[in-house]
């Protein structure tokens, strides 16, 4: 049984426009034929610009909405139609919303959430420990959450959807305006989840950071379509032919003008380089470096993933316009 | 099994409530204050107006009976928790439609919730006002009994107020704005309600109806109970509070289906 399901997945709204005597309706087609597959134990990436359809499939496989056409299971169930069965096995954590009682200490959010999902004293009380020592929720335990910094209440709220030991977790955009350390922070927590434990993560995001530490698979969606379904490291190998090479040297560097290579950045004794993997071979690249002067430290790396993305929309989008005409 | 736990579940949401609500007892003073302030006044008018009438009773009550109604239907005022506003906030945010994510009823959340954090505020509000009260006027007769009676009405008062709420809050699915909506039910409460003035001394011809619309049942009908204690009133207070609560109830309960089809249309 796999963790999602989605068959040629179709929503579409209606928007009403105009007054009493001149009212127009549009359809606005959000989800255009989704089909996919999930296992269980997975952690996947969908990602795609604003208004590609990303909330309205999260909310579809959580039951928040039904399709207008097309098929989906999470789980084996039906997500708006067995939605109080399939409550006890996920866990949705909405980044810009917040689950957590406000007024509420996250401690008392957890035994309300014991509550809710039935779990028996003991286990509740043995894994909301283990919650709390592994999201490093001690020191904030007992103050209201309204008190609590956006980094220290999405750890609160990952670890609320975790109790009840959920076989699929859904993140809309949990990372959202949340400072570095404390995403990063919760990108190790959530990675240990998946890796430790087997559930299921499904997360949606516009951080190219999110999906390069979580997801082993990215789904890219555009225009309510799946455009890319692929391992995350197959992704940056072949959409992307450039590598980045930084040198640093210890006396000014001569002039690099090689075919197929770029100059990103110089200043002093420091230069940046793209290079064109495609045009030139990385041997050429570091030898021509190597003869520019006496090299203090070179680094080679892969162009940030946020390229390899904005790569693919805008190879999506050149054959969505031309398909269009 | 299953029925327990549901109930377990909702209990512990009001006990929960309860307990976030124990704070307002540290505005025991303030409310003392506040209460003082309006029950003079309230005095005031009364004891005018009696004195104008030459009556020793108005509406069936004397001036101490009548100061000790204004005492409960100010505090059942003044415990009401902002339902309908919380509803119109969790709709227009999406708060609603997240809840659905969890095994958990949101009518029930919200009742469970209203209820807990209503009998706090209640209790507080009655200590207050009563101790106002005890000093401007004295002691009510036969108080004890009128307390068991205030008790027995109170629970479908409340319910009945949280539903109007609720239904109110809902609207925020089809208007712009509820705060309209909002201030008519709450202007009904005060004052076709019998807040300030007994059902009573409206006129006779109206009196049936105000009676069983559920505003009556929410502050005068309790109220009523509670300064002249009678069996036969009582009963009579609960055929329509329960009257009030399955009409109600049945509205709730359409408009929120009405409301829930949008979620799953529109996903909020």
């Amino acid at each position: 049984m796999n963790a999602v399901d989605l068959e040629n997945l179709r929503k579409t709204f209606v928007l009403k426009r105009g007054g009493l005597f001149n009212r127009t309706t549009t359809e606005v087609v959000a989800v255009d034929g989704i089909s996919l597959a999930v296992k269980q134990g997975e952690s996947v990436a969908f990602i795609g610009p604003n208004g590609a359809g990303k909330s309205t499939t999260i909310k579809v496989l959580t039951g928040i909405m039904r399709p207008t056409a097309g098929a989906a299971r999470v789980l084996g169930l039906v997500p708006w139609s067995d939605r109080s069965k399939l409550a006890y096995r996920i866990g949705a954590v909405f980044g810009q919303r917040s689950q957590l009682w406000y007024h509420l200490p996250p401690n008392d959010s957890f035994e309300l959430l014991a509550r809710v999902y039935n779990l028996p004293k003991n286990d509740y009380l043995k894994r909301r420990n283990m919650l709390i020592e592994r999201f490093g929720l001690a020191p904030l335990i007992e103050t209201p959450v309204r008190k609590l910094s956006l980094g220290q209440r999405m750890r609160a709220e990952i670890a609320a959807s975790l109790l009840h030991s959920p076989s699929v977790v859904f993140l809309d955009e949990p990372t959202i305006g949340l400072d570095v350390v404390a995403r990063q922070e919760l990108r190790d927590l959530i990675r240990e989840w998946n890796r430790e434990e087997g559930v299921t993560v499904f997360l949606t995001s516009h951080d190219a950071g999110d999906i390069e530490s979580v997801a082993r698979r990215v789904i890219v969606i555009n225009h309510g379509r799946v455009v890319l379904d692929d391992k995350v490291s197959t992704v940056r190998r072949k959409f992307l032919r450039s590598k980045i090479i930084g040198a640093r040297f210890e006396e000014l560097p001569g002039e690099i003008n090689l075919n197929g290579v770029t100059v990103l950045k110089r200043s002093g004794y420091a230069i940046k380089l793209e290079v064109d993997t495609e045009l030139t071979n990385m041997d050429v690249v570091t030898a021509a470096i190597l003869h520019a002067g006496r090299v203090a430290d070179i680094t080679i790396e892969d162009p940030p993933l946020e390229d390899v993305i904005a790569h693919i929309y805008g190879q999506h989008n050149t054959k969505y316009a031309q398909a269009s005409k | 099994m299953k029925q327990m736990n549901e109930l377990r579940k909702y209990l512990w949401i009001a006990r929960i409530s309860a307990r976030s609500n124990l704070s307002y007892v540290g505005d025991l003073v303030g409310r003392i204050v506040f209460l003082a302030t309006v029950l003079f006044i309230f005095l005031k008018l009364w004891q005018t107006t009696f004195g104008q009438t030459g009556a020793t009773h108005l509406g069936g009550l004397t001036l101490t009976q009548m100061l000790w109604y204004l005492t409960i239907t100010e505090a059942i005022l003044m415990s009401a928790p902002k339902v309908a506003q919380l509803v119109d906030e969790d709709v227009r945010t999406g708060a609603l439609a997240m809840q659905l994510v969890r095994p958990m009823s949101y009518g029930w959340y919200r009742l469970a919730s209203a209820l807990g954090e209503r009998y706090v505020r209640f209790t507080v509000n009655l200590l207050a006002s009563a101790l106002v009260t005890f000093l401007l006027v004295g002691p009510l007769p036969a108080a004890a009994g009128g307390l068991v009676l205030l008790a027995v009405a109170l629970p479908l008062a409340f319910l009945l107020d949280f539903l109007g709420n609720f239904w109110v809050g809902l609207a925020a699915f089809w208007l712009e704005d509820t705060s309209g909506l909002l201030l008519i039910y709450s202007r009904g409460v005060l004052i076709i309600g019998g807040a300030f003035i007994p059902i009573d001394l409206y006129p006779p011809a109206v009196q049936p109806l105000l009676r069983w619309l559920p505003f009556a049942n929410i502050t005068s009908g309790p109220a009523h109970v509670f300064v002249d204690p009678n069996g036969g009133d009582l009963l009579a207070l609960l055929v329509r509070q329960l009257a009030g609560a399955v009409v109600l109830g049945a509205l709730v309960l359409l408009t929120y289906r009405a409301a829930l089809r949008r979620v799953f249309v529109n996903g909020g």
